[in-house]
Parts: structure tokens; sequence; C-alpha cells
């Protein structure tokens, strides 16, 4: 019970800071928060007779976060050494 | 109120004031200290919820990893010199309206343990070794395939970035 | 009850690091010195066994100071991040036939994982003390770490294959004395891995005192400037203990005390040979480091594995 509102109160917090932050690192410190709430919210779920189930699918969820992180914090990383950008409103095009 | 329920609720609330100071922070500093407090709280959240697996998992991956190329990323991206870097945001209620509906729609729709329950039974690796090897085998191998590609794309992008 | 169990255990924890480091010091001093053909203490004592009584208060009693540029927090606090996760990493270390203080499911794991919180300490108190020189230090010592742990789980992963647990009782019950020469290969991985994520030398690049004055410490004094020793040779007998127990069978050759006193002796043994490489090998290079992580040790902790899975269905 406490643990479903703390989650569903960090994936609010994740939203509202990929809503609100103009830093790109801040976006994918939001996606994290959702992604770990998400992650706590599966094992709740999942509790009791699927409990092996449950938690194979969170290490599978961990696994393809991480990826995602990594890469994101790549990409922010180029795009800062190329154009010294890291603010979203900066980044009008895509290509180039 | 046992020791378990404690262990809950603590886990509970350094999930919730990790992930405020995650989202409101304005040092990278405190954003990077409330990230790491918030993985934390996932993962006593994981062994509260039975499952020493992932919770060790979690702090190996997360905090030994994720949370350390994240302070890399920021000390790159810094702007300030000698200062700890602002992470800007625009406070707007629109967004806050949303998240706020998102948390009661959340808070109601999700599936809930009923709390005084006994705690769960702690999962062993082996059981989740045979679900991952057995019946959960294709997810598997498509999780190694998707590091892999990760990895690739990485070195893709690093390599690109340089070039100019 | 298992808080009170926790707290007697944590208190037990730090002061089996403190007393394990003032011994280590006295030990490496007269280790070096034997090596490098000089006099160790002398005067203090025998053997110059009291030289730490010396030591310890001068380190107590020094001014803790904090460089008015740094951030007060982070700069106060982050030493204790990075001691309190390998005093928690000593738990899951089997002391006895079935028994470790913290018998986790998961135990191995948590070995592995725990420790790698310390390289956010260490980050963050460099980059606390605004300091380049410390924030490079402690640049290349989370770089270092977080490399440095993938050779080191991938052998320990070896001897797990072998016990078929993550459990550290059940793995020392599976325990059997062919398993030195299968997983010897694996303990020289563990070995030069677990001295790199400790930070020694020849692998003390964060804190090489030549170009970086001393890392990610240069500004600490005092106390805090010990809790960092602390971890560090906190390190050294966490990883010493569990490589004793998984690679050598520890207390596994005889029973009761007698087992126990073996496995601190290989541990021990372990030790004198983190101190003899570190006064003998020059310091490598930053490139040297991670080109020998990476196309050196993890390839070879690879061979290992699949040697452990080759003998393990084998049987």
């Amino acid at each position: 019970m406490i643990l479903t509102v703390a989650c569903a109160g960090a994936f609010a917090l994740g939203v509202y800071a990929v809503l609100v932050r103009r830093e790109i690192i801040g976006i994918l410190a939001g996606a994290e928060l959702m992604l770990g709430a998400a992650a706590v919210q599966l094992l709740v779920a999942g509790s009791g007779e699927f409990a092996a189930g449950a938690s194979s699918f969170g290490l599978i969820l961990l696994v393809v976060a991480a990826a995602e992180a990594v890469v994101g914090l790549a990409l922010i990383v180029t795009a800062y050494r190329r154009a010294k950008r890291s603010r979203i409103e900066e980044f009008g095009e895509v290509s180039g | 109120m046992s020791a378990h329920d404690l262990a809950v609720a603590s886990a509970a609330a350094l999930v919730l004031a990790g992930a405020a100071g995650t989202a409101l922070a304005r040092s990278a500093t405190r954003l990077v200290l409330s990230l790491g407090a918030f993985l934390l709280g996932v993962a006593l959240c994981f062994l509260a919820l039975g499952s020493p697996l992932l919770a060790a998992a979690q702090v190996f991956v997360y905090i030994g990893g994720v949370l350390v190329l994240v302070l890399f990323a920021l000390m790159v991206v810094g702007r300030g010199d000698g200062e700890s870097p602002r992470v800007e945001s625009r406070h707007d209620p629109g967004a806050a309206l949303v998240a706020l509906g998102l948390f009661v729609v959340l808070a109601i729709v999700t599936p809930k343990r009923p709390s005084g329950i006994a705690p769960p039974e702690m999962v062993s690796p082996l059981a989740v070794a045979d679900v991952l090897l057995g019946s959960g085998i294709v997810a598997f191998e498509l999780a190694g395939v998707l590091l892999l590609a990760a990895l690739l794309a990485v070195l893709v992008i690093v390599k690109s970035g340089g070039e100019r | 009850m298992s808080f009170v169990w926790g707290l007697l255990y944590g208190t037990g924890a730090v002061i089996l690091i403190a007393g394990g480091a003032v011994v280590g010091v006295w030990w490496e001093r007269k280790v070096s010195a034997r090596i490098q053909l000089r006099l160790g203490p002398q005067q203090l004592g025998p053997a110059g066994s009291l030289q730490m009584l010396a030591d310890v208060p001068k380190l107590l009693f020094k001014e803790d100071v904090v460089p008015a540029s740094a951030d007060r927090l982070l700069f106060r606090y982050a030493p204790l991040a990075v001691f309190a996760p390998i005093a928690m990493s000593l738990a899951v270390i089997p002391f006895w036939a079935g028994w470790a203080p913290l018998d986790s499911a998961a135990g191995v794991l948590f070995f592995l994982a725990v420790p790698s919180i310390s390289v956010l300490g260490i980050l963050f108190s460099a980059w606390g003390s605004h300091n380049t020189l410390a924030t490079l230090g402690g640049v290349r010592a989370a770089a270092q770490m977080v490399s440095y742990e993938v050779p080191r789980a991938l052998a320990v992963l070896s001897v797990v294959v072998l016990g078929g647990s993550l459990q550290p009782s059940e793995l020392m019950d599976a325990w059997r004395w062919w398993w030195i020469p299968v997983t010897l290969l694996g303990f020289g991985v563990y070995f030069i891995a677990s001295i790199a994520e400790m930070n020694r030398g020849p692998f003390d690049l964060p804190e090489a005192e030549s170009e970086l004055v001393a890392g990610y410490f240069a500004d600490y004094s005092g106390i805090r400037w010990a809790v960092f020793m602390m971890a560090e040779y906190g390190a050294m007998i966490a990883s010493a203990l569990f490589g004793a127990a998984l690679f050598f069978g520890g207390f596994m050759w005889l029973p009761g005390v007698a087992g126990l006193a073996v496995h601190i002796g290989i541990a021990a043994l372990i030790i004198t040979a983190v101190m003899w490489v570190k006064w003998t090998f020059p310091r490598l290079r930053q490139d040297q480091l991670m080109t020998f992580c990476w196309t050196v040790l993890t390839p070879l902790a690879l061979v290992q594995l699949v040697l452990a899975v080759v003998v393990a269905l084998w049987l």
C-alpha cells in the first residue's frame, strides 16, 4: 500500500521533471525516476505466486533502463562537445 | 509495527524524498545526491519485496554504474567554473497539474498488496534463473542483443562526435 | 532484535577495520622497508610495533581543515560514504562452516555490488573539494574502479559457476580442494583487479603524488584523511578474506577455530603479496591502465569463466 503510493508519487515527480527541466540531464534523471518507480510497482504487483517471474522481468527492465541511460548520456556529452549546447531549447533542429 | 513495516516505510520515504530532490533540486550536486538516494531507496524496496538478487543488481548497475556516468556527464557539461553547475527548470502550473492528476490516477488504479500481511518469501536467485533460462529465454537473449546494440551505438555516437 | 544485531555487527566491523588498518600500516612499513633495503620503524617497542600508538593520536587531534571554497556538506560526509560500504561488504564473508554474518541468497553479488557505492563517495569528495587536482584524481579513480569491476566480477563468477550458488554458506559447503588449480587464473585476475579497486600501487594513478599531489584526498587532513586510509585498508582486508574463502577454501581446511586461523593466515599472505606488488612495480600510465583492463584482464577472466563452465558441465 505505502509502497504503491510512494511509487506513484515518484512516477509523477519524474513526469514533472521531464516537463519542466531545461537541462537535458535533468530530463534524463526524470526518466530514471519513472523507470525505477515502475520497476518497484512491477514487483509489488507480482508478489505471491508470480514472484520469480516478476523478479526476472524486473532484471530485464533494469538492463533496458541502463542501456537507455548510457545511450542518452553519450548523446548529451557528444552534443555538448560538438556545439556546446546542453539545454533543450537550444536544440531546434535534429539534423546535422 | 514490525521490523518489516519499518523497513518498508523507510524505503518508501527514501524513494519519495529522493524523487522530490531529483525533480526540484537547483544545483547539480543536490540532483545527483537525490538521484542516488532514490536509486538506493528502490534497491531497499526490492529487498523489502523479497528479491535480494534484484536489490544487489540495482546497486551494482545503477549506483556503481549509471549514477557515476551521470556525474561524469554533469562534470563535462557543467558551465560554472569551480561552482556546482545549476540545473535550471521552468516551473509552471500546467505541468504541476498534469503530474498531480497522474499521481492521483496511479495511486488509485495500480494494484496494491494489502498492508499488514506477512513479509513476502525471499525469491531465490535459482528461481529467477529458472524463469530467465526457461520460459523467459527469448526476453533474456533480446536483452543481451539490446546491450550489444547499446554498446555499439555509444561507440558510434562518441566516435562521430570526435571527428568534427 | 535484528536492529540490535545490526548495531553490534556494525560496531564490530568498524573495530575490525580500524585495528586491521593499524596493524596493516605497521606491517606495510616493515614489508616496504625490507623490500627497498631501508630501515622501517625501530625505536618504539619490539620491532617498532608501538609506532602506530604515536601516529593514531596525531591523526585524531590534527586540525580538521575544510577549504573555504569547498562544498561543506559533500566535503565533510563523502569520506563516510567511501568507508561505510566497505565495512558493509565484510558482512557477507563466510568465516565458519555454514555461517556468515549476513548469509543472503545473493551474498556474493552483494560483496561485489556494495563497495561500488564508495566510487560515488570518492567522486563526491573530489568534486566537493573544488580543486582541479582533486577532481582529476576523483575522475581517474571512478573510471578505474568502474572498469576493473568487470574482470573482478567475472573472476568471482567462475567460482559461483562451480559451486552453483550465490549464497556464501552454500558456496563454501560445495567447495572442494581441486577448485584451486581450476580457478588459479581467476584468482590472478581477482588479485590484480582488487588492487586496482582499492587504488593501490601500481594502480594508484588517482593519488599519484608526483602529478596530482594526493588526488581526491589532497585537501583532507586529520581524522577525515584517516577515514580514507581506513577505507583503503578495509578494502584490502575484505578482498583478502573473501578471496581466501572463495579461491583457497579459507576455513574449509581445518575444523573450528583452527580453520578460522587458517583462513586469516591465507588472507594475511594475500595482503602481504598486495604490499609486495605495491613496493616493487612502478606506477602505470593512464592509457596503459585502461588497455590492460579491457584487452588483457577481461579476456583472461572470460577464458577462466569458460574453463569453469566446462569443468562444471563435465562433472
